[in-house]
């Protein structure tokens, strides 16, 4: 696997990691969201979205749940649980030592 | 709105290895995104198929989906395992077992067809098979009943004749090769121990008799050899049916008195309820009582060539078959030569009591087991087809199991267990289909499979019919569980799978479906061979006629008919009276009645001609004067008998047409003068020629024949036929009575519609003809399901050829001609292949045809065009799809 690919997955995971954090959400709003948020920088797209899902919500970092109300289509909203919770406080960790040495080296800034 | 799971599921339609709920929550949610997505994009201004194509785009690499969001999901399905259980088998084949199951129960068509198609065939199998056990497979219920034989000599249809009584002796005294020799006749006593008088059918027999059989009374003694004489035979052997109707099954029945035609009997013992009184079944009626023959050589009827016993013997332990026919033979020869007036020159015979009892039915026995493994045959070949067809459009999803991990062995194990899951289901079902098949076969059966009341489902019945098609089921899907470990991962991923890759798959199909359709023909012609038998037979003038006509039997025996002037008064008085009723319009009685089931030749010696044991024997009628008139029997020349016909004037007869051609080729017998049965009797004088009747079976040919009359040779064992304005059955009870006001010691029995008689006559043939049809019809229907599914698969498969033929301008009769014409190859092949092998299978049918040659050419022809009537239109709703196909469509699939 390359690295790009390796870094958007990492990224792709903190990322819905972090909007769960706010509040519960469905599919369609964390693709909405990050690619509001990143200006169009970031997109996901329903093929690579939901795999990812999938795989946090196995590795129990997620959990998702379906939400019926009459006259809509039922949706599934996901949850950060707790282990999700200490991944993510972790994975800003990183990701924010990350930045720094990328910043302190490649004067790259982060907002 | 476009139907998002729809399309999304013919994306990402391999998400193989997922469960079905889970795979339904992943369409829900990505269709619930793409519906989103959809809508957003729409509102932005772009038209509904744009908006569809840009929603739909980031799915346009199903597979890669398909693989992504199965590995991301995997564990799931295969949760993993704790190490304690890793090598637990029965939890793995639990889960391959709800996997499999919750497969067929998606595929509802396939698993229904498959159940249904194999269940027919075990169904089928078991129910004639259980009934093949109970007639001919199971031993019979005698002490090596291997070793006993019916002794006689040879007739002309191979089967042993009678013996008299002195002649029995020497061939006991004198032979080797045998450990015990007895013999039978048949006797009807007339009980009246409740009651109303009751005709016991029953039968006389040597002293050793059940000792021969080697079983014995379970209540009481068997007869002793020093009681066999005239002076001490009158005592009796019970059935335990008797004894429990007759007796209250009080074991102080043994030792009582009873009285039957005036005569005092003593109860001596009672037979086991197990006991099959096989022997009297097969030449009389089902025995229920015992009597001692009671003969020494001093009596008349014990002469040499007295020919009404029959004999049975057991030969010796070592002795073989052949050994002991010689013997009896070498006896035989030195009678000849002893004394030459009593013995005719035909071989002597012994033929294993087996034969005796079910050749009559063997051969229709086997012909139907062959049938219905024909219809297990096709049940396997149309299974094995479905399950290749099924392999064909799993191949992806195969494919992308394998290529997510899964190892062949663990594809090959879950096919494994779809098929066995399927074997197992359909055994269920077979075995239920057979349970209620067995009591209704028994129902249906002729009288001459009496055995058959014993056929249930038992262990051996259920071994024999459901372990091959268990087995052929496993089979059948393992071949395409080893096809699918094979299968060519790249090619079946990249969606290529229409062009090549079945070509064998597809080879073999075809050749099942052949297959199918030649077992079709085979049991198609039996069938058909059968229907047109059992339709000539019925077209067969039985020589009288049969409607409106009641027949009764009575018995006038006992010191008050000991006299023939006796049993004539009580005979005109019954006559008198039975005419009198309502609805009666005219009355007789005979010695015999044609198809009744009884034999009565006499032998025949012409006046001025030289007499001997090859003297003609004619059957033999004693008739009161009405009895043509109600039989419909036409007078051919000279007068039939009439009340001048009475005791103490010249006696007369009247001969049957093929009697008076035989025996009179060139003169006229009208005016001749002959004796009958021994040399001593009274002159009887020919009047009259009447149309022959057929006596034994529609389908034998008639005998010969003569009517005496009743007052001049007088019968005590009669039939009162009764020519009935209306319902003959509905006088029945009304004449019963009116009997028993002139006669209440006569006991009436049989009563029975002629009608039925006739019926009767065609009983076994109609009872095979209804089978083969039963199990030609599902053959047909199987076939027709196999071409349809063949066709069908091929069409699916063609799509896109079609398509690229149809934008090219091919016409839709050309297509229907591509379509149907590889079809009828496959019917054409499975013809040819039929009629062959039909023309090897028939002539073992022949024993059962009437009239029909095995090979008859218009039965072959009806059969070849019903075949492909029926396959022309199994095919007509895949080429209507063929025809229908939008090449725009078929293209854009791939």
């Amino acid at each position: 696997m390359s690295h790009d690919r390796e870094l958007r997955k990492g990224s792709a995971e903190v990322l819905i990691l972090s909007l769960l954090d706010e509040r519960d959400r469905h599919g369609y709003e964390l693709a909405k969201l990050i690619d509001q948020r990143s200006d169009g920088a970031l997109k996901f797209h329903v093929a690579s979205l939901y795999p990812t899902l999938y795989r946090l919500e196995r590795r129990g970092l997620i959990q998702g749940r379906w939400v019926e109300k009459s006259g809509q289509r039922r949706k599934r909203f996901y949850r950060l649980t707790a282990e999700g919770q200490k991944m993510l406080t972790s994975q800003r960790r990183s990701w924010s030592t990350f930045f720094a040495a990328l910043n302190r080296v490649a004067r790259i800034r982060h907002a | 709105m476009p139907d998002w799971k729809t399309l999304i599921r013919a994306r990402v339609a391999p998400l193989a290895g997922l469960d079905a709920a889970r795979e339904t929550d992943i369409l829900d949610e990505l269709a619930q995104h793409v519906a989103e997505d959809y809508g957003e994009l729409v509102a932005s201004g772009l038209t509904e198929s744009e908006a569809t194509e840009r929603a739909l785009a980031p799915l346009d690499n199903p597979s890669h989906v398909a693989a992504e969001i199965a590995r991301a999901d995997r564990p799931r399905v295969a949760a993993p395992i704790p190490p304690s259980e890793q090598s637990n088998l029965l939890v793995d084949l639990g889960r391959d077992v709800r996997y499999a199951a919750r497969l067929l129960w998606r595929t509802p068509a396939f698993t229904a067809v498959a159940l249904i198609t194999l269940a027919l065939g075990i169904g089928a199998n078991s129910a004639i098979f259980s009934v093949l056990n109970a007639v001919l497979l199971r031993p019979l219920p005698y002490t090596f009943p291997e070793r006993l034989v019916m002794i006689g000599d040879r007739g002309p249809d191979g089967a042993a004749g009678n013996v008299g009584y002195t002649t029995f002796l020497d061939w006991r005294d004198r032979s080797h090769s045998f450990e015990e020799m007895a013999v039978v006749r048949s006797w009807t006593p007339t009980l009246a121990a409740n009651g109303e008088p009751e005709r016991i059918n029953g039968m006389r027999v040597s002293a050793n008799f059940f000792h021969t059989l080697g079983v014995r009374p379970a209540l009481g003694r068997d007869f002793r050899i020093d009681e066999d004489t005239p002076a001490s035979w009158k005592m009796v052997i019970l059935s335990d049916g008797l004894w429990r109707r007759q007796f209250n099954a009080d074991s102080s029945a043994i030792g009582r008195v009873i009285s039957m035609n005036d005569q005092q009997f003593i109860i001596i013992g009672v037979m086991p309820a197990s006991f099959e009184p096989l022997i009297s079944e097969r030449f009389y009626r089902r025995a229920e009582m015992w009597a001692l023959v009671g003969y020494d050589r001093s009596q008349p009827s014990a002469c040499r060539s007295c020919q009404h016993l029959k004999a049975i013997g057991r030969i010796k332990a070592g002795v073989s078959l052949d050994n002991a026919i010689r013997d009896i033979e070498g006896v035989q020869t030195q009678l000849r030569r002893e004394f030459p007036g009593d013995y005719s020159r035909d071989l002597m015979t012994a033929i294993p009591i087996a034969q005796v009892l079910t050749g009559d039915v063997r051969p229709a026995l086997w012909v139907l087991m062959g049938a219905v493994g024909f219809v297990l045959l096709i049940a396997c070949a149309n299974l094995a087809n479905l399950m290749l067809a099924r392999l064909a459009r799993r191949e992806h999803d195969l494919a992308l199991r394998a290529a997510l991990g899964a190892s062949r062995s663990r594809l090959v194990r879950q096919l494994l267990v779809e098929s066995a899951l399927i074997a197992v289901g359909s055994a269920v079902l077979g075995i239920g289909l057979g349970a209620i098949a067995v009591p209704a076969l028994v129902r249906m059966a002729p009288a001459t499979m009496s055995r058959m009341v014993n056929a249930t489902l038992d262990w051996r019945v259920l071994g024999f019919s459901e372990a091959p098609a268990v087995a052929t089921a496993i089979i059948f899907g393992l071949v395409p569980a080893i096809r699918a470990s094979r299968i060519n991962l790249q090619g079946s991923l990249h969606g290529d799978t229409r062009k090549t890759a079945h070509a064998p798959t597809s080879l073999a199909r075809r050749v099942l479906v052949a297959a199918d359709v030649a077992l079709a023909v085979v049991l198609l012609v039996g069938a058909g061979l059968m229907i047109k038998s059992v339709g000539r037979l019925l077209e067969v003038h039985p020589g009288f006629d049969p409607d409106h006509v009641l027949t009764m039997q009575v018995s006038m025996v006992g010191q008050a008919y000991r006299m023939d002037e006796a049993v004539a008064m009580k005979t005109d008085a019954i006559l008198a009276k039975l005419r009198a009723l309502p609805g009666v319009e005219a009355v007789a009685t005979a010695g015999q009645i044609p198809l009744g089931g009884n034999g009565d030749t006499w032998g025949f010696h012409v006046e001025h001609r030289t007499w001997g044991p090859e003297d003609p024997s004619v059957e033999r009628y004693s008739v009161t004067p009405d009895y043509f008139s109600v039989m419909r029997i036409p007078l051919r020349r000279g007068r039939l008998i009439t009340d001048a016909d009475r005791s103490g004037v010249d006696r007369i007869m009247v001969l049957g047409e093929r009697a008076a051609q035989r025996i009179w080729p060139k003169e006229d017998p009208i005016g001749q003068r002959v004796k009958i049965g021994g040399f001593e009797g009274p002159w009887y004088t020919i009047v009259g020629i009447v149309g022959d009747v057929h006596h034994q079976a529609l389908s034998a040919a008639t005998t010969l024949q003569m009517y005496t009359s009743q007052a001049q040779l007088t019968d005590s064992f009669l039939t009162i036929v009764i020519r009935a304005a209306g319902d003959p059955s509905a006088l029945a009870s009304e004449a019963r009575r009116a009997i028993w006001s002139v006669a209440s010691d006569v006991p009436v029995y049989e009563v029975a519609p002629l009608e039925s008689l006739v019926a009767k006559s065609v009983g076994p043939r109609r009872f095979m003809m209804v089978l083969l049809d039963l199990f030609a019809a599902v053959a047909l229907l199987m076939t027709a399901v196999g071409v349809y599914g063949v066709i069908a698969c091929s069409v699916a498969e063609r799509t896109r050829e079609i398509g690229i033929r149809a934008a090219l301008g091919a016409s839709s009769i050309d297509i229907v001609r591509l379509v149907v014409g590889g079809g009828l190859a496959v019917v054409g092949g499975g013809l040819a292949a039929g009629v062959v092998a039909a023309l090897g299978v028939t002539r073992y049918l022949e024993g059962s045809l009437y009239n029909v040659s095995a090979t008859d050419p218009s039965t072959f022809a009806g059969v070849a065009i019903a075949l492909l009537v029926v396959a022309l239109t199994a095919q007509s709703v895949p080429v209507i799809r063929a025809i229908r196909v939008d090449p725009t469509v078929a293209l854009r699939d791939e």
